[in-house]
């Protein structure tokens, strides 16, 4: 119509409406668009904004960590100061606040022999290596895993806190400067946590009379062969490790693997199978492995010790995720997540797969998820609710804690069995 | 506006007439479009917009405890004095949540205070520490006498921490600084409220008779479906790798024992319902709530520790556990309840 009347609007077509020139256009309906408009003006300006600032924040962090993680950076001399607080953030979760350990489970760092005998270089030591295995404190058996801190702590404060443990929890003579830690890093790289007592034996002058070593044995032909397929992968299933990395230990959205529960991981990749977690690209992968396989991918990555990937990276408030971590928030009916994740999110069982060093882009999505129903397959539910009760702020500051945490070291001795007898499924369509 | 609205009637006017009304209507146009901005801005602003507008969750109604609300908080840990009191409210905590190591001698079992008075003894309905603490002292009639705190506290070693199985063989002494740090952790988490009157969210909160009698078939049945998960199947709890307790046995020889309150179906029901599972606490009803205490309760642990000496189970039994809810000396799938373990176990292993 606009066409005819534009070439000559005094001719009025068939479609010409009496009524239609007085009738101007309602005054709301030019409220309402005055109003979106200034709406859309001040979310684009807000919503840029946010974006410049969380860039800020995120190079503030990184130049944070990175400070932190070049033991160059800082030469200063460590005072204990320091060297306490850092105890309390990163060895009271699991040997108490004063370094009482737990009886029975954990060994005390509080007047220990061990440590009389061994003093701060052999704490440095144990900090950077970890530590796994039968071992006698104070005439008391363990026999846990303590993680390698390699990853998460820097030369600096790894001496910060040997020297707090050996002169005010032990009341000893003994320090080590941060040099000696970097010699230690350079010289224990790639290797595994000390074997327990026996493996400190060799550390250790005088150390105390310790339980003989329960070494695991050389990997089988079979480990070999997974350890093959979960690198290379085969012409119809993907590699793993071109997701989740070539030490398991993910990225972004893609979860850590690395000394995971092998009962957990086989669950999820049934889950994956069923359609009772959600995921295309998982779907795909777990549907072309073979029972066995599944048995032996999880065993695989359950028994893997690998350094951590992740770092605090979703700028949440680290207080409050070691907060929740730690004691929950029950206002809202969230537990602390160690309550069932085992402390320091080593987990527990089959059920409550390891937190620690996850990575935090994965864990506030799969928190988002279990809040959304997405992801719906954990025990009793529980997750849904723990996810619903989390504000986004929460998730964020959960995950970028359990982000800061060392990675639980691989456990041989979950290992599902193998057996030789399950049927093959690899052809199911 | 239809009185600043050009009327259909009227044809449109000379220019300068038309200009104006344009002007006016211009200004009513931004003005009223500012208003509306603004208004809709203070509607979001107060939380006043409906949760299907703006794809938002109210915060408010996500949280479970609004009608619970009104309850007693205690003060935030960051708030503990740091001097010698507050290194005393310090180790009364850490006692509180990790029991076996901090007053080692005097646990004889797997558990810590905080496996039932959770989030470090604050929670309401789970028996708080700050609910107990400004009512005594007390009489009670499990001991006929009346009970100082630290009267109340050496109870909870006999019987909940099984003390007769501890290293020393029995709760703290008298004077022990167990009690001591303990009491000054109870004290300092109730500042504020009244002394002699128990506030709102004391004990384990009342619970509905059940309709019909408690059962321990339906018990078994109720148990696999929610607390196996985490207590484990034969309900001994679960331990991490280090073989740290994360989920504390239920029964057994690393339980409380005969003499623990946990062990009656009326507390253990009620404690259950307002508690359990882990954040979703009211998930069972009272029905199911008292057919897995009860299931519970039928099920092997150590002995009563005021059974010593000359007095039989059968005496024990009529003397301390009276109540009909009680397997106390009763015979379940050919085990006699009530005799508890040949010499107390050590705690773990």
């Amino acid at each position: 119509m606009s066409k005819k009347n534009k070439q000559d609007p005094r001719l009025p077509d068939e479609t010409f409406e009496p009524y239609e020139e007085p009738r101007l256009i309602p005054l709301p309906v030019y409220w309402i668009a005055i109003a979106l408009a200034i709406w859309g003006v001040v979310t684009l300006v807000q919503t840029s904004n946010a974006g410049h600032f969380a860039d800020k924040e995120r190079a503030a962090l990184g130049e944070k960590t990175a400070s932190v993680a070049s033991p160059a950076a800082s030469t200063a001399a460590p005072d204990t100061g320091a060297g306490k607080a850092l105890f309390a953030d990163n060895c009271s979760s699991c040997h108490g606040d004063a370094g009482e350990g737990v009886a029975d489970a954990i060994p005390p760092l509080h007047a220990s022999d061990v440590i009389k005998a061994g003093g701060a270089s052999a704490i440095s030591q144990i900090v950077m290596r970890g530590i796994g295995g039968p071992l006698i404190v104070d005439k008391a058996n363990y026999d846990g895993e303590m993680p390698s801190f390699s990853s998460v702590l820097s030369d600096t404060e790894i001496a910060a806190i040997a020297d707090y443990v050996a002169t005010d929890l032990n009341g000893m003579n003994s320090t080590v400067s941060p040099d000696q830690v970097a010699e230690i890093r350079t010289a224990s790289e790639d290797m595994d946590p000390w074997d327990g007592g026996a493996g400190l034996a060799s550390l250790i002058n005088g150390l105390p009379p310790q339980p003989a070593s329960e070494n695991a044995s050389a990997p089988s032909p079979e480990a070999t062969a997974t350890a093959s397929l979960a690198s290379q992968g085969t012409a119809n299933i993907w590699s793993c490790a071109s997701c989740h990395g070539d030490k398991g230990e993910g990225t972004q959205t893609v979860p850590r693997l690395a000394g995971l529960a092998p009962a957990y991981l086989a669950k999820q990749l049934h889950d994956f199978s069923k359609g009772t977690r959600i995921s295309d690209s998982m779907a795909y992968v777990a549907k072309s492995l073979s029972e066995t396989q599944i048995t032996e991918l999880a065993n695989y990555y359950g028994a893997m010790s690998s350094p951590s990937g992740a770092q605090p990276a979703l700028k949440g408030d680290l207080a409050r995720g070691e907060q929740l971590a730690l004691s929950g928030d029950y206002s809202k009916n969230v537990p602390a997540c160690f309550t069932c994740h085992g402390t320091s999110g080593i987990g527990v069982g089959a059920q409550f797969p390891g937190l620690a060093a996850q990575q935090p882009a994965y864990i506030a999505h799969q928190l988002a998820m279990w809040a959304g129903g997405a992801r719906h397959n954990s025990p009793l539910g529980l997750m849904a609710g723990i996810g619903k009760a989390l504000s986004d702020e929460d998730r964020r500051a959960v995950a970028d804690y359990l982000a800061s945490l060392p990675p639980a070291a691989g456990n041989a001795k979950t290992a599902l069995a193998v057996s030789p007898t399950l049927k093959e499924t690899t052809n199911v369509q | 506006m239809s009185s600043k609205h050009p009327s259909d009637t009227t044809p449109p006017g000379p220019d300068s007439a038309k200009g104006g009304r344009t002007a006016i209507r211009a200004i009513l146009a931004v003005g009223g479009g500012l208003t509306l901005a603004v208004l809709g801005s203070l509607v979001l602003e107060f939380g006043l917009a409906p949760s299907w507008l703006t794809g938002q969750k109210s915060v408010p109604a996500a949280s479970p405890k609004g009608a619970m609300a009104d309850l007693f908080t205690p003060p935030p840990e960051s708030t503990i004095p740091n001097d010698e009191f507050g290194a005393s409210v310090r180790r009364g905590m850490a006692i509180f949540t990790a029991t076996g190591t901090n007053a080692h001698d005097f646990v004889g079992n797997n558990l810590s205070c905080s496996n039932c008075h959770l989030d470090a003894g604050r929670q309401a309905f789970s028996a708080p520490m700050w609910a107990a603490y400004p009512v005594y002292p007390k009489y009670r009639s499990k001991n006929k006498m009346v009970n100082t705190m630290e009267d109340r506290i050496k109870g909870c070693f006999t019987y909940s921490m099984n003390a007769q199985g501890s290293p020393s063989g029995g709760p703290p002494p008298y004077g022990s600084d167990v009690y001591r740090d303990l009491q000054s952790y109870f004290y300092w988490m109730s500042k504020g409220l009244p002394i002699g009157e128990t506030p709102d969210g004391a004990g384990f909160g009342k619970i509905d008779k059940p309709a019909l009698p408690p059962s321990r078939e339906r018990g078994a049945q109720v148990f696999a479906a929610n607390c196996a998960v985490c207590h484990g199947k034969d309900g001994l709890g679960q331990t991490d790798v280090n073989g740290k307790t994360v989920f504390p046995p239920l029964w057994g020889p690393h339980s409380f024992n005969w003499g623990a309150g946990m062990h009656k179906a009326s507390s253990a029901a009620a404690f259950i319902q307002h508690n359990m599972p882990l954040s979703e606490p009211g998930k069972l009803s009272a029905q199911e709530a008292w057919d897995v205490a009860t299931f519970l309760d039928s099920h092997p642990r150590p002995k009563d520790p005021r059974q010593t000496g000359a007095i039989t189970l059968q005496e024990a039994d009529k003397k301390w556990h009276k109540s009909s809810e009680d397997f106390y000396g009763e015979t379940v799938d050919g085990v006699v309840l009530g005799t508890g373990y040949p010499k107390p176990a050590p705690a773990a292993n």
